[in-house]
């Protein structure tokens, strides 16, 4: 008889700790999505670049990084790095990285020890290999809407049937919802419409020169486009990774180390304005 | 040709296994003969087997020698401590015998002490049970047969005239071995009761487990779920009690129609939250597609808990209220890891871990993220080497942040057999070096790649249009071999 009335005394009480657990959770979270790192004012880390954000880098969304050509994922890649280093200083969660199958025999696969250069302890990867591109979308909707995370990468190659409007402006809801960076890795292909907020292009740039080595590899430099931006204007810039601090820096036009033609690439970075996007009949 | 194997009409009609084929058809001229196919036979007992698992956990598959005459292999049920749930050994033996005659097969079966006798009961006598007291004495009028022995060895004592069990057990043991060897005699002492004999199961024993009958079979994907979440609620109290979490599951569904549908799912964490159990089932099943057939319903659905951990102890964080996100994830994370896992299976949901070799390909691994074991060590030293503050020297990337799992073979020019590459193609296409740096050299390991590998030279060569490739010549010119070769190995920023 007293052993039962204990019993519920003691349910009673858990469910009230629980309750204010719920309700702290719940307020923690919203005081984050609010807070200073968030409040949607968090610096791209290159002058320029922030520039044309007129509120800022909006991190908690969906963006798209793709390169043109399947030799520039490196490129693509090491840039998705530095801005998941450079956006998500004060997150230490794991990141999802979500490979569609289709990317791996052109794509290669993530080194981990050149990842590290780029500021990501490789350690917290998480890495996703569905067996098709359904999986795939399926898998990064439900990293998704895991707000623990730091950011959720979804790798894909070319334009995907089925990858449309809907599919994107999910995930970006459940970025905008549970306060996560959730990028489009896109692996070739051409560009398409979709909800992401922002889209860039990326491409290897000749580096600098090295001061110790003659004929020596220096500053690795990266061509970036930013195709779309939802708020704010779009541009073209090129940006070394530096490697003591840890950031990428703008590269002025007139430092450049090499004859100009080297810079004229047949199929290089189309005129702004000229695509226009329609959503895909398919 | 022989024939194998025989139906009932063949044996009344007189029929033998081992007779020639054209000896029967000069009897029965219009015989139905098919091939003998032992390996559609091995999978029918193994199905049958599964199916027989409602009864018992320990279901063992005999492993029967091609030696020992005229037989097919059986199974063997250890039912103890089973029998009452079915009513008793009596019931429960008629109980399996009707249902696999409902799906169309004969059976013969006896329950007895040892498996020596129930083999000999089921196969030479008439079946049923045997009582415990008579385990001795009931085995001495079967033939010699029922002793699982060897045709060579049957043949030698039945010309001796010696036909029933009973015929030597009465004889002087020291003569008999020294005569026919110790396996007679083995045999002879399994039969009676004098010999323990252990069957080996062909699972393993779940930890826990517990099961559903259906007077109704059911075939709804919502039903199976809630069976499950119940099944989860009763297995809650007991993984209560030991402080234990499941970290392997099985979902074992069995059709009405004898096929048994095998759900295994692992969790990233000890689970026991019914909740969490059933959520990995539910994205499995998703997973399946339209694979899970359930044909007419399912008539017993069992939940096993084939691996367990001890549970880590918790308490409610104040002041974290719950909110994960630390350096290990917490419990949102673990709980996306199952749900991926349960759905693309356990193994395609990774995280890197470090290997101690140079070898760029071998130098990390992908290891299942809910196989646990720990942290992986960290990559990050190799960033750490440079100060921060050091602005003069240009710290340059040495490791490329893609890599090809198989380096692809290029044909590269180079100015010196041994220098670097100026020019090379690759997937059809010229790249023209602008910068180079390297050589680096990776010596190939002889203790496991044998002593004729060759060593490896990596360039970090830049093009024109400013990509940069981590390229290497496998073989060093003159010492190791006159053409080297060229390999792409991965891709830098």
């Amino acid at each position: 008889m007293q052993g039962s009335h204990v019993r519920q005394k003691m349910e009673a009480l858990q469910d009230a700790v629980s309750r204010i657990d719920r309700r702290h959770a719940a307020f923690s979270r919203h005081a984050r999505l609010r807070g200073q790192e968030t409040g949607g004012a968090v610096a791209f880390g290159v002058d320029t670049v922030d520039a044309v954000f007129k509120d800022g880098f909006p991190v908690f969304a969906l963006h798209e990084v793709r390169c043109a050509l399947t030799r520039d994922i490196a490129a693509a890649s090491a840039f998705l790095a530095g801005l998941i280093a450079g956006c998500m200083k004060h997150r230490t969660g794991r990141i999802v990285w979500v490979c569609d199958p289709a990317c791996r025999p052109d794509g290669g696969q993530l080194f981990p020890a050149g990842l590290a250069m780029f500021g990501i302890d490789p350690s917290r990867l998480l890495m996703v290999r569905p067996l098709d591109f359904k999986t795939a979308l399926w898998a990064s909707d439900e990293a998704a809407k895991c707000g623990e995370l730091a950011a959720v990468v979804f790798q894909i190659r070319g334009n995907q049937p089925g990858f449309d409007m809907t599919a994107t402006r999910r995930l970006m809801l459940k970025a905008q919802q549970n306060g996560l960076f959730v990028c489009i890795l896109r692996q070739g292909g051409d560009e398409e419409a979709n909800a992401a907020a922002t889209r860039w292009r990326v491409s290897a740039a000749p580096s600098a020169a090295d001061p110790q080595l003659e004929n020596g590899i220096g500053l690795v430099r990266l061509g970036l486009v930013l195709e779309r931006n939802r708020n704010g204007q779009t541009g073209q810039w090129t940006i070394q990774w530096n490697h003591n601090r840890h950031g990428f820096e703008h590269v002025p036009a007139d430092h450049v180390d090499r004859p100009a033609e080297a810079f004229h690439r047949p199929g290089g970075a189309p005129q702004m304005g000229q695509v226009m996007a329609f959503e895909r009949a398919s | 040709m022989r024939l194998a194997a025989l139906d009932g009409h063949g044996h009344r009609a007189g029929l033998r296994v081992e007779q020639t084929l054209s000896d029967a058809r000069a009897l029965f001229p219009d015989l139905d003969v098919f091939d003998h196919d032992p390996r559609a036979d091995a999978a029918l007992l193994e199905a049958v087997a599964a199916w027989c698992d409602r009864y018992t956990p320990l279901v063992a598959v005999e492993e029967l020698s091609d030696d020992v005459a005229g037989q097919c292999a059986g199974l063997f049920l250890d039912i103890s401590g089973c029998a009452h749930l079915f009513g008793g050994e009596e019931a429960m033996r008629d109980d399996l015998v009707a249902r696999l005659r409902a799906a169309g097969l004969l059976a013969h079966a006896a329950i007895a002490d040892t498996p020596g006798a129930a083999w000999a009961f089921a196969r030479y006598g008439t079946g049923g049970v045997i009582a415990p007291g008579e385990q001795a004495t009931m085995p001495l009028d079967l033939p010699l047969a029922g002793l699982r022995l060897e045709t060579e060895l049957l043949d030698m004592l039945r010309k001796l005239g010696l036909r029933t069990v009973g015929c030597i057990a009465s004889l002087p043991r020291a003569p008999l071995a020294a005569r026919f060897g110790n396996g007679l005699l083995l045999r002879l002492d399994q039969a009676l009761g004098r010999q323990e004999e252990a069957i080996s199961p062909r699972l393993p024993v779940p930890e826990l487990s517990s099961e559903r009958v259906f007077a109704e079979p059911i075939a709804m994907q919502d039903d199976i779920e809630r069976t499950a979440a119940q099944l989860a609620a009763n297995l809650k109290p007991r993984l209560d009690e030991r402080q234990l979490g499941a970290r392997a599951l099985e979902l074992k569904l069995f059709r009405v129609d004898g096929h048994v549908v095998t759900i295994s799912v692992r969790a990233a964490s000890p689970v026991y939250q019914p909740e969490r159990i059933v959520m990995l089932f539910r994205e499995r099943i998703a997973g399946f597609h339209e694979d899970l057939d359930a044909g007419f319903g399912f008539d017993l659905v069992r939940l096993n808990v084939t691996g367990s951990e001890a549970r880590p102890v918790e308490q409610a964080d104040l002041g974290r209220g719950g909110e994960g996100g630390g350096e290990g994830g917490g419990e949102v994370f673990v709980n996306l890891v199952d749900k991926l896992g349960a759905r693309l299976g356990t193994d395609r949901v990774q995280r890197f871990a470090a290997a101690d070799t140079h070898i760029p390909e071998r130098s990390f691994g992908l290891l299942a993220q809910a196989a646990g074991g720990g942290d992986a060590p960290s990559f990050l030293p190799a960033v750490g080497d440079t100060p921060p503050d050091s602005e003069t020297t240009v710290a340059v990337l040495t490791r490329p942040i893609v890599l090809f799992e198989r380096p692809e073979q290029v044909e590269a020019v180079a100015e010196v057999p041994d220098g670097a590459p100026i020019r090379f193609r690759w997937r059809r296409t010229l790249y023209r070096i602008v910068r180079s740096e390297g050589p680096e050299r990776i010596a190939c390991e002889w203790w496991r790649d044998g002593r004729g590998g060759h060593s490896r030279d990596y360039f970090r060569v830049e093009d024109e249009e400013g990509h940069r490739f981590w390229i290497f010549r496998q073989g060093l010119f003159e010492r190791e071999t006159h053409h080297p070769k060229w390999f792409m190995h991965g891709l830098f920023a």
